[in-house]
């Protein structure tokens, strides 16, 4: 049976007004990617969220973006930014204490439910490990409710993988979790690299993760290439569409479905989406 | 009720010493609803507006709050609520129905937009019919009734000497009868409205989904300017940007007008962008007006105004694009 994914599930009063909240810890995972813990002002966790939802991170005099809620606790929520543009520059400015706007959450949630009991297979590329690792942690939380984890993750260089503590340390030590990490090219800098190389998709096919009988479902997220690479290495494994799940990107103004940028046919990335199955995105008129 | 059109003016300076009421008029060239005062004559025979009056409910900058910070370096969000009372006074059936589609984005499917909602609650519709259709006026094959607008707060139509009066909401009865030293009883048959300019929307809604690879596409985008103008003319046109302006740590966030026309409206600070050429966005707009809105809300995003026919500098014409739709024939789907 196709993974069910809800829509249109996020609802809101004054959606567009921030909360000031306070960057209570920043981690530099790479050169250019910072992750910054956020509570609001009198130390709470600033909204609650589902695993996959969108978050309108920034600061009041620069502007701000939308990323997918990396982690969270019952205390903080977690964003993680690389830094490519004007807002993330000086989102990489910040230091700890910092008063930054947020609002939120937006957009709809990885389907938890709907894979109860599936092996899962997360696929991603660079800063595309961050919205994939939101529904990764929620599985080895739940850890019972799943089957077998693969996490297949590429960069181009070794100082862009994000996360490497739990990549390399954490993650390979959980049970029935299985990490494979390659480089695009051999990097210079790194020579005592003994991983694999190679591209994310032609990787993914060495690796031999098939479908399962639809029992696997893989969930993407990377840049254009990535993603179109990777789906077409899934479908020609044998994965059905519906099995197939990703969360798309499109700049976002209101995050609510009104400014109409993110529109991807008649559907909303920051308010129908961010997730959807193969499946459904056959089915619309997508520029992305 | 009738309203004698020598009643009108009286009606209208009585109703301008309380509240706002726009009118349509010329103001420095241009035709445009404005506030009523001193020096603003309307203009009722005015066939449209060059400016849509949605900027009543959607200001083209439009403050959201402002914030600043205190003696201890914190900051604080100030929102702004900026609506207020207002009357539109002549709006034509066609702009009416415009309202109801930015009610659906603004309103509905989930999220409340709040600076929208306020200026909608405090706007009373009073709409003009038509008596004459200008020869880019194409309402009745979008469905419009040029001298009927159904979901005016009060609808006025021309009997000749007399507008007959008909209060259609709570808050048009409530309007309506505190005009009733300007009204006199009686009734008196509207005068109609030829609307030439006609496209057949059968079956164009289905076919376009299958036409969004359609060579039509790039034939319609080639001549295209992008310069936007057929958006900002646009009533249902909705699409806006967030930004800001500030002066160190104090400073407004505001929304203004933005355009599905040009490539900074989609691309990405990575450098990506999903609409980049030309091709893309024009698909993408009027897709949008006679597929996507009404496969989300139900409705056509366009009402036959004719303004983007008029207005655009390359004589782009969505009502041609329709007659091409129309003839186009769509190759059966392949087996895949």
């Amino acid at each position: 049976m196709a993974i069910e994914i809800s829509h249109g599930c996020a609802k809101g009063e004054r959606p567009l007004i921030p909360q000031v909240c306070r960057v209570t810890e920043i981690t530099q995972e790479t050169p250019d990617v910072k992750s910054f813990r956020l509570v609001t002002l009198d130390g709470k966790k600033p909204f609650d969220c589902e695993p996959g939802q969108l978050g309108m991170f920034g600061l009041l005099s620069y502007g701000e973006c939308m990323f997918v809620v990396s982690a969270q606790s019952d205390e903080w929520v977690q964003f993680t930014v690389k830094k490519v543009g004007l807002v993330t520059e000086q989102l990489h400015n910040l230091s700890v204490g910092d008063e930054v706007s947020l609002r939120g959450p937006y957009g709809n949630w990885w389907p938890t439910e709907s894979c109860r009991g599936k092996d899962m297979l997360f696929i991603a590329g660079g800063i595309g490990l961050p919205p994939v690792r939101s529904f990764l942690l929620y599985c080895l939380e739940h850890r019972e409710d799943y089957g077998r984890i693969d996490l297949v993750y590429s960069g181009s260089k070794y100082d862009d993988l994000v996360f490497k503590e739990q990549l390399f340390d954490i993650w390979p030590n959980e049970p029935d979790m299985h990490v494979h990490v390659s480089l695009y090219h051999e990097d210079p800098k790194h020579p005592e690299w003994k991983g694999d190389i190679g591209y994310t998709a032609p990787y993914l096919e060495t690796l031999d993760l098939g479908p399962e009988d639809g029992n696997r479902v893989a969930v993407i997220c990377g840049g254009p290439s990535l993603s179109r690479t990777c789906r077409e290495s899934l479908l020609k494994a044998g994965f059905d569409e519906g099995n197939i799940l990703t969360t798309l990107e499109m700049r976002m103004k209101c995050g609510v479905g009104k400014c109409g940028r993110c529109n991807m046919g008649g559907h909303f990335i920051c308010l129908d989406g961010p997730i959807f199955s193969l499946a459904e995105i056959a089915t619309m008129h997508s520029d992305v | 009720m009738l309203l004698s059109k020598q009643n009108l003016m009286p009606l209208l300076n009585s109703l301008a010493s309380d509240v706002d009421v726009f009118v349509p008029t010329t103001i420095d060239g241009v035709k445009k609803f404005a506030r009523l005062a001193d020096g603003v004559e309307p203009d009722f025979d005015m066939i449209n507006t060059t400016m849509p009056p949605k900027d009543l409910l959607f200001p083209q900058t439009q403050k959201m709050y402002h914030f600043d910070v205190d003696k201890n370096g914190s900051y604080h969000i100030h929102e702004y609520d900026e609506s207020r009372e207002q009357i539109v006074f002549g709006i034509r059936p066609c702009d009416m129905r415009s309202i109801v589609c930015l009610d659906e984005v603004f309103l509905t499917k989930g999220f409340v937009d709040e600076f929208y909602a306020n200026a909608r609650e405090k706007l009373l519709t009073v709409s003009i019919g038509c008596t004459q259709a200008a020869e880019t006026c194409f309402c009745t094959s979008m469905g419009v009734d040029p001298i009927y607008a159904p979901n005016a707060d009060v609808m006025l139509q021309d009997t000749g000497d007399a507008y007959k009066v008909t209060a259609q909401t709570p808050k048009g009865e409530a309007a309506v009868s505190a005009w009733s030293e300007f009204l006199s009883d009686g009734d008196a048959e509207p005068v109609n409205c030829d609307v030439t300019l006609k496209v057949s929307m059968e079956g164009v809604v289905d076919k376009l989904e299958g036409m969004y690879d359609s060579p039509i596409w790039e034939n319609l985008s080639i001549k295209c300017l992008n310069c936007g103008t057929c958006t900002y003319v646009c009533p249902t046109c909705h699409c806006f940007d967030i930004s800001q302006e500030n002066r160190k740590k104090d400073g407004v966030r505001f929304r203004c007008w933005d355009s599905c026309m040009f490539s900074e409206y989609t691309a990405m600070a990575g450098g990506h962008n999903p609409r980049p050429e030309k091709l893309e966005r024009e698909r993408n707009r009027f897709m949008h007006k006679l597929n996507f809105f009404e496969r989300r809300y139900g409705m056509s995003l366009c009402v036959g105004c004719g303004r983007c026919v008029e207005k655009c500098p390359v004589a782009l014409d969505i009502t041609r694009l329709i007659d091409d739709i129309g003839s186009y024939e769509v190759a059966p789907a392949s087996a895949e």
